[in-house]
């Protein structure tokens, strides 16, 4: 392996200088939302998204979706916020933040796939929360939608080496961070971690994006952790992973962020796996359309 | 900014009304009986069953129809009659491609390995409920390709069976209409089939390979001979089976494999609470089961 790669990916990552920062309104919206519930206005959180129409325009697609549980349609940010309640708000969002942050195209990948498995790994692993016991499923969401940034970062900072892994995950059917592995020297959990300190996220947010792949190196939330460990890699094995098919058997009770959840949520262990998956099935092929919407394709 | 431009738009498949409670109700107890689950976007598939079923009852509400369903004496008979409402009664070719995938990506390529260590090289393979095999032949067809790639130098049988005297024999005929051929792509049309009139008739090619008998799963003797298999493929038969019967069956099936072998069902089927000792494991976007004692072997 040629420690070149890494090297361009250490000084780029030094910098940073050609990723976007923390978009403007999440900063101040997600303090804000970090208050006492009773020191909220709403009139001030319509305010904070309004202040980005695109952005606004994107939450309110997202709020009218089944997945955020919302039965009537809403056409306003007040009413979404209010029907849907802070929390769900906030979800929405960050997620609409998070798809302004990527960029509008790396050669042969199309960034989109990234935002879409996102998402499916931040409402897997809100569901999966609550269906085992966790006691955060705000933060799992959370977790799952932040998870792979250090992808984001990558195609930015250094989009043909990144192509290069990407081509080398997709003709072997390897995970993506094995194939960063090999090329690269470094995987986006590497990655993610610099971003996240940089952006001064939660310690443990700081530990889902460094140890998602390796659940055992988190001291701070391993529940945590484990949770959008395991989220992301039932994403990954029912089509909403990274674009294309990982050729590898997975079965969930072996893998290391099963045992490491099962000592914080006792109920995993008579957990139905094969229902959950059929569950999925309708909110993957919602989460396809909704993607198709925020990047305007024809459906 | 306080509106935005957002049409309310929904997957086609996603219901647009949070579903009744009976309703769900009725899937829990369908999932629970007969181990087929209904994701939310085949919810109307079952409402449209259980409507159906509650005008040949005389029944108009859901909640005196789940009763039926727990309370009559003729239950199970009736849970029978609503299942032939939800699932298609013909099958098809290549009806579920992604297992298809999984077993040529993944599968094989284990199963192959694990043999590699035996000078065993004869793959056995039970389309158990063939109906009028659709699957078994599609079953040969993949194999029969494979023999060109992976599979070269070994050799293969596909043993298919079912209750019904008269499947068999049309089995056995091999000539199918537009239903059955629709997902057949242009490549195994024109390698594996001949026309005859309107419909489609396998080749000697494909024939030779499948092997059709007729088996009661309820007859353990008869379910014994089939040992030193390598692959079941029970679709959508199981959910007639329920209680200790259910159990019988599937206990032959983790006997007549191997300890390498792999069970695949249908759809949406699970073997939840029925047996503990298969396993189940995850390729992209299709599940199985395994043995516990399943040789584990590195990719």
């Amino acid at each position: 392996m040629s420690n070149q790669p890494r090297e361009i990916l250490g000084t780029r990552l030094e910098r940073l200088d050609q990723m976007p920062t923390i978009p403007v309104i999440l900063y101040p919206l997600l303090r804000y939302l970090e208050q006492p519930l009773d020191r909220l206005d709403l009139q001030e959180i319509v305010n904070l998204i309004s202040q980005d129409e695109s952005l606004a325009s994107q939450c309110l697609h997202m709020a009218n979706s089944p997945l955020f549980g919302l039965w009537q349609p809403v056409d306003s940010i007040r009413s979404a916020v209010a029907l849907l309640g802070l929390q769900r708000m906030r979800d929405i969002a960050t997620s609409c933040s998070l798809l302004k942050l990527l960029p509008a195209g790396a050669g042969e990948i199309n960034p989109k796939v990234f935002w879409e498995h996102s998402l499916a790994c931040a409402l897997v692993a809100r569901q999966f929360a609550h269906r085992i016991g966790f006691a955060d499923a705000g933060k799992a969401y959370l977790g799952g939608l932040l998870h792979d940034l250090g992808i984001v970062a990558h195609l930015w900072i250094i989009p043909k080496q990144f192509q290069s892994a990407y081509a080398l995950a997709r003709t072997q059917g390897m995970p993506l961070h094995e194939a960063e592995m090999i090329t690269l020297g470094a995987t986006h959990s590497d990655t993610g971690k610099i971003v996240a300190e940089r952006w001064r996220l939660t310690p443990d947010l700081v530990e889902v994006l460094s140890c998602h792949h390796n659940p055992s190196c988190a001291s701070v939330r391993r529940d945590l952790v484990a949770l959008i460990s395991l989220s992301d890699l039932l994403c990954r094995m029912s089509g909403m992973g990274h674009g294309y098919v990982e050729r590898r058997q997975v079965n969930f009770t072996e893998e290391p962020a099963f045992a490491i959840l099962l000592e914080e949520c006792p109920s995993l262990k008579t957990f139905d796996w094969a229902r959950f998956t059929f569950e999925l099935e309708s909110h993957m092929e919602e989460v396809q359309r909704l993607v198709k919407v925020l990047y305007r394709e024809p459906s | 900014m306080n509106r935005a431009n957002a049409t309310p738009a929904r997957s086609l498949n996603f219901p647009v009304a949070p579903p009744s409670a009976r309703l769900i109700q009725i899937r829990d107890l369908v999932y629970k009986v007969a181990g087929m689950f209904q994701p939310d976007s085949k919810l109307r598939l079952l409402e449209s069953g259980c409507w159906k079923r509650m005008q040949v009852l005389g029944v108009t509400t859901l909640q005196d129809y789940h009763q039926c369903l727990i309370r009559m004496p003729a239950c199970e008979a009736e849970l029978v009659a609503l299942l032939n409402e939800i699932t298609v009664g013909e099958t098809f070719f290549f009806r579920n491609q992604p297992q298809i995938d999984a077993l040529r990506s993944v599968v094989l390529p284990r199963i192959v390995e694990a043999k590699s260590k035996t000078s065993n090289r004869h793959l056995r393979i039970w389309s158990a409920g063939c109906s009028t095999g659709e699957e078994a032949y599609t079953l040969s067809m993949v194999f029969r390709e494979e023999l060109a790639g992976q599979l070269q130098g070994w050799t293969f049988e596909v043993l298919a069976t079912d209750l019904n005297q008269r499947s068999i024999v049309q089995a056995e005929q091999g000539l199918y209409g537009e239903y059955s051929t629709r997902h057949l792509s242009e490549h195994f049309r024109r390698k594996y089939f001949v026309s005859c009139g309107n419909n489609l008739q396998i080749n000697a090619d494909v024939k030779t390979f499948v092997k059709f008998s007729r088996l009661n799963f309820l007859d353990d003797a008869s379910m014994a001979l089939l040992a030193d298999l390598d692959l079941i493929f029970c679709c959508n038969v199981l959910i007639y089976f329920h209680g200790a019967a259910k159990g019988r069956v599937v206990q032959h099936f983790y006997d007549n494999l191997l300890p390498h072998g792999y069970l695949f069902l249908g759809q949406s089927e699970s073997l939840y609470g029925v047996n503990e000792d298969f396993h189940l494991v995850h390729m992209s976007s299709a599940t199985a089961y395994v043995k516990s004692d399943a040789l584990p072997v590195q990719l």
